[in-house]
């Protein structure tokens, strides 16, 4: 193979796993506030391609406004789903939260439907053009904006767990809830707030990649699995393992297309069921023992 | 001969070392109490006798045959049974179908036998369903027997999973802090139960905070401070030692 | 009398009446796409008594229940296109979806909650994959066709109602081994294995042992659906093997009430029913009947969360509440008995 092939490989790789990444950073913060895996998280990413193209056609917004209104609106989705549907139960055991989101994923998906119907919608590109040659590969345009993407995200959740006390609230629930609520730190807010953040941060992968690839009701429960894969790479702790477990599925994802293009799309699942297996812990994390 | 017996068991979690090098033996017949303040290694030593932890170093022996390592349900069927600090119940389950459970080890049907009914199996049925009533008998849950466990009360609860250890026919029972949130006539009717398991020829080791209790029903006391054994004897001498003076002096002052 | 006693009784009637029903109809119903829709509803009905005992008695999620259902289908649908008796497809369906059952419970065993549900979930979608991938064996996405009927010997299953017969005769089989199981030592531990872990540890359940063996029933049972439906169809293909209709017999499941075979049941028969609710409640209004299948699967998802919200146990439940209710006001309580 030529460099250059290669070369696009690696970019197509890094492009995707941006995606992968943002969701499976959703997976991670909601894990981390609540010990619940969202399966809903994909309906997220769904939304927010749905509402963006939603704003722009129907509603003739410039992509400028319709992309943050989407955005917003996701947020306020996985906001209203927290309020209703976890905190009801948010003491019941992890089967019965997990059966609540998978009931939820249900939902998003079949409303949606009914209400963009059952067509796959496309969106332009955020700045049409032509793809940019380097060093002999192609880089889209609508890559660098992902790419960005995840570089402002990374940059506000660095500052937002750093620098700002609602940061240090979540930090302190991911260490330990209940230490978290005798402390003073109200953990509902952190956990609604989570589930906000997660939304947004799922509809913005949503937002950002349906220009390239258009976005259907029943896209959701497919790419949820990629993020899930990714963020189970990156052990479900910190949000930069989370990134580097989506930018490294990406990147095996591609590694296997010289051989076979159908396997791609199962690849993630065959990371998936090793990681659980073979890692549980994730890659990056000492394990860790339960204790009795 | 000893009917139990630890030997230089040694625990480490991380950095901490809960159990150090702590050796006793228990014989047939006896109550055996394990104390020692907050934080003394107790439960960890239950843990790593019923195989639900894996000592650094050290070995149990039990009946003259090692049982370090092995799994929790080998030990079970070796006549090794244990009861929880904070009781682990099926809460879903019945008084008694929880006793029957209990009774796993005494019973055979599997899952073929079990559906297609082979012969013997409503036999084993009936038999074991008799087995378990007497067991909640032995408790004083017999008038429970219906009841779901999650609805009992805490000291019923403490008795029922007794009650469910009991139903193992076991050699040995290990009981962690029976007496944990028990009021003082549930803790009277406790010891009493104790002294009647034990005359049935069931040994018995018990961790336990409530001194009362302890010097009240053990034959022999182990007592743990910071994860090593500080004393060991009867109950009499036990309550004058000076080690155990200061490491119990030392808490009750903090309590206090 | 007691209630356990009482709902003993109840349950007797209901299961009788239920019999007779099913038995009966075929002969009162002219109508054969009456008939065609009971025999899925049988056939779902043997698919979560295998869930029922995983993930309703030993509390075990799974989440790719469809992978088996499809293993037992293009299996047997194989051996038979290739001459085989159809009792030996029936064996070798059943044995390869067990078999199935057993790969993927041996890496899973360490794995609970969310892991276990994401674990089953990718197992699902990568049979599914193969499904689809393998085109030599399975037909790829056009689906392996021309499937003959079930038949033993010179009895061939060839007639909607004859089809319709020997599901139901499997599913009263099955259900009746499954009660055996729920009521007995085995069906215990399952339940204790979900009650706590350490605890049926602590009874001296192998634990991992129980949970290997349960995995293979239900994987089992989930071929032997699948074997019935491929004969029954007479063609299999990969858009019925989806994670959809894995989430949909968790549903079932969840709406019956865990820990509950009857429940589980009850459950089946109401998700299977609604988006043929025009063939057995005629003269529903048109528009009525559309809206509702339109809204099928946000009727199951929302199925799922109210039920997870506020009726936890499921229908079985709250029958068992509605029969306690009964029995408090004809006498005391009477010690002794269990829960059903």
């Amino acid at each position: 193979m030529e460099t250059s092939e290669l070369l696009q490989l690696v970019i197509a790789g890094l492009k995707n796993g941006s995606i992968y990444a943002l969701l499976a950073l959703g997976f991670t913060i909601v894990y981390a506030a609540t010990n619940v895996i969202n399966f809903a998280q994909g309906e997220f990413y769904m939304l927010g391609g749905m509402f963006a193209v939603f704003a722009f056609t129907r509603f003739g917004l410039p992509l400028v406004l319709a992309v943050p209104v989407a955005v917003l609106v996701v947020a306020g989705i996985g906001v209203l789903f927290e309020r209703l549907a976890i905190r009801p139960r948010k003491d019941a055991e992890p089967m019965a939260l997990i059966i609540i989101t998978v009931g939820g994923s249900l939902v998003f998906a079949s409303l949606a439907r009914h209400a963009f119907g059952s067509d796959a919608l496309p969106l332009p590109e955020f700045t049409p053009g032509p793809s940019i040659p380097f060093a002999g590969a192609a880089i889209e345009r609508q890559a660098l904006w992902i790419w960005g993407i995840v570089l402002v995200t990374v940059a506000g959740l660095t500052f937002l767990y750093g620098k700002t006390r609602l940061g240090r609230a979540m930090r302190a629930c991911m260490q330990n809830r209940e230490a978290a609520r005798l402390m003073g730190i109200d953990t509902a807010r952190v956990v609604m707030i989570s589930f906000g953040l997660a939304a947004a941060l799922g509809a913005l992968a949503g937002v950002a990649v349906t220009p390239l690839t258009s976005t259907r009701f029943d896209i959701g429960a497919g790419i949820a699995v990629k993020g899930f894969a990714a963020a189970i790479l990156g052990g479900l702790g910190s949000p930069l393992a989370a990134v580097a477990g989506g930018l490294l599925l990406g990147l095996i994802e591609q590694a296997v297309i010289p051989f076979s293009s159908a396997l791609k799309d199962v690849v993630a699942l065959a990371v998936l069921l090793a990681v659980l297996f073979l890692r549980p812990q994730g890659l990056f994390r000492r394990s860790r023992r339960e204790k009795v | 001969m000893s009917m139990l017996s630890i030997k230089g068991i040694t625990k480490r979690f991380g950095g901490v070392t809960a159990v150090d090098d702590v050796s006793f033996e228990v014989f047939e017949g006896t109550i055996h109490a394990v104390i020692g303040p907050n934080g003394a290694g107790k439960s960890t030593a239950f843990n790593v006798m019923t195989g639900f932890d894996k000592p650094d170093a050290g070995t149990v022996t039990f009946e003259g045959e090692t049982i370090t390592g092995l799994k929790p349900h080998r030990i079970v069927k070796r006549g090794v049974v244990r009861t929880f600090q904070n009781t682990m119940l099926f809460d879903e389950m019945t008084a008694l179908e929880n006793v029957l459970v209990g009774m796993h080890v005494r019973t055979r049907v599997g899952f073929l036998g079990a559906a297609l009914v082979l012969p013997g199996v409503r036999a084993e049925e009936r038999l074991a369903r008799e087995e378990a009533h007497r067991m909640l008998r032995v408790v004083g849950l017999d008038e429970e027997a219906g009841a779901t466990a999650g609805d009992m009360p805490h000291g019923q609860r403490r008795l029922l999973e007794i009650a469910r250890a009991l139903g193992a026919g076991p050699k040995l029972m290990l009981l962690d802090e029976p007496a944990a949130g028990l009021n003082n006539a549930e803790t009277a009717q406790l010891a009493e139960t104790l002294r009647r398991i034990r005359d049935t020829g069931v040994t018995i080791v018990v961790v336990e905070h409530d001194m009362g209790l302890v010097m009240d029903v053990s034959d022999e006391i182990v007592v743990l401070n910071e994860g090593r054994k500080i004393a060991e004897g009867p109950p009499l001498l036990i309550q004058k030692d000076p080690a155990v003076i200061e490491a119990y002096l030392g808490e009750e002052a903090l309590d206090a | 009398m007691s209630a356990p006693g009482k709902r003993n009784i109840l349950a007797a009637v209901a299961i009788a009446i239920c019999a007779v029903a099913i038995v009966a109809l075929p002969f009162v119903v002219a109508d054969r796409y009456i008939l065609r829709i009971l025999t899925v509803v049988g056939i779902n009905v043997i698919m979560v008594a295998g869930l029922s005992l995983l993930f309703g008695y030993a509390g075990q999620i799974s989440l790719g229940q469809a992978a088996f259902y499809g293993l037992g289908a293009y299996t047997s649908g194989y051996l038979a296109k290739a001459g085989v008796p159809w009792l030996v497809a029936l064996v070798g369906g059943v044995g390869v979806a067990a078999l199935g059952g057993l790969l993927i419970a041996l890496p899973s065993l360490r794995l609970k909650g969310h892991y276990l549900a994401m674990a089953t979930l990718g197992f699902g979608e990568i049979m599914l994959f193969f499904f689809t991938e393998t085109e030599s064996i399975t037909g790829g996405s056009n689906g392996l066709r021309g499937i003959p009927p079930a038949s033993i010997g010179p009895l061939e299953f060839a007639t909607p109602v004859a089809k319709y017969f020997l599901v139901w005769a499997v599913v009263a089989i099955v259900l009746l081994l499954a009660a055996n199981v729920v009521r007995h030592r085995p069906g215990r531990a399952l339940r204790a294995i979900h009650g706590s872990e350490m605890g049926a540890q602590a009874c001296g359940i192998d634990t991992v042992r129980v949970k290997i063996q349960v995995f293979v029933i239900s994987a089992g049972l989930g071929g032997l659906a699948g074997v019935l439906y491929g004969h029954y169809v007479g063609f299999v293909s990969p858009s019925t093997f989806t994670l959809h209709y894995s989430l949909i017999l968790v549903t079932m499941v969840a709406l019956g009430g865990m820990g509950s075979l009857g429940g589980a049941v009850a459950g089946t028969v109401l998700l299977t029913l609604l988006p043929f609710i025009d063939a057995i409640i005629p003269g529903l209004p048109r528009t009525t009947v559309a809206v509702l299948q339109d809204w099928t699967n946000d009727i199951y998802g929302l199925v799922l969360i109210l039920v997870m919200l506020f009726m936890p146990r499921g229908l079985a439940g709250w029958a068992r509440s509605l029969v306690a209710r009964l029995a408090e006001r004809g006498s005391a309580r009477v010690p002794g008995g269990e829960r059903a």
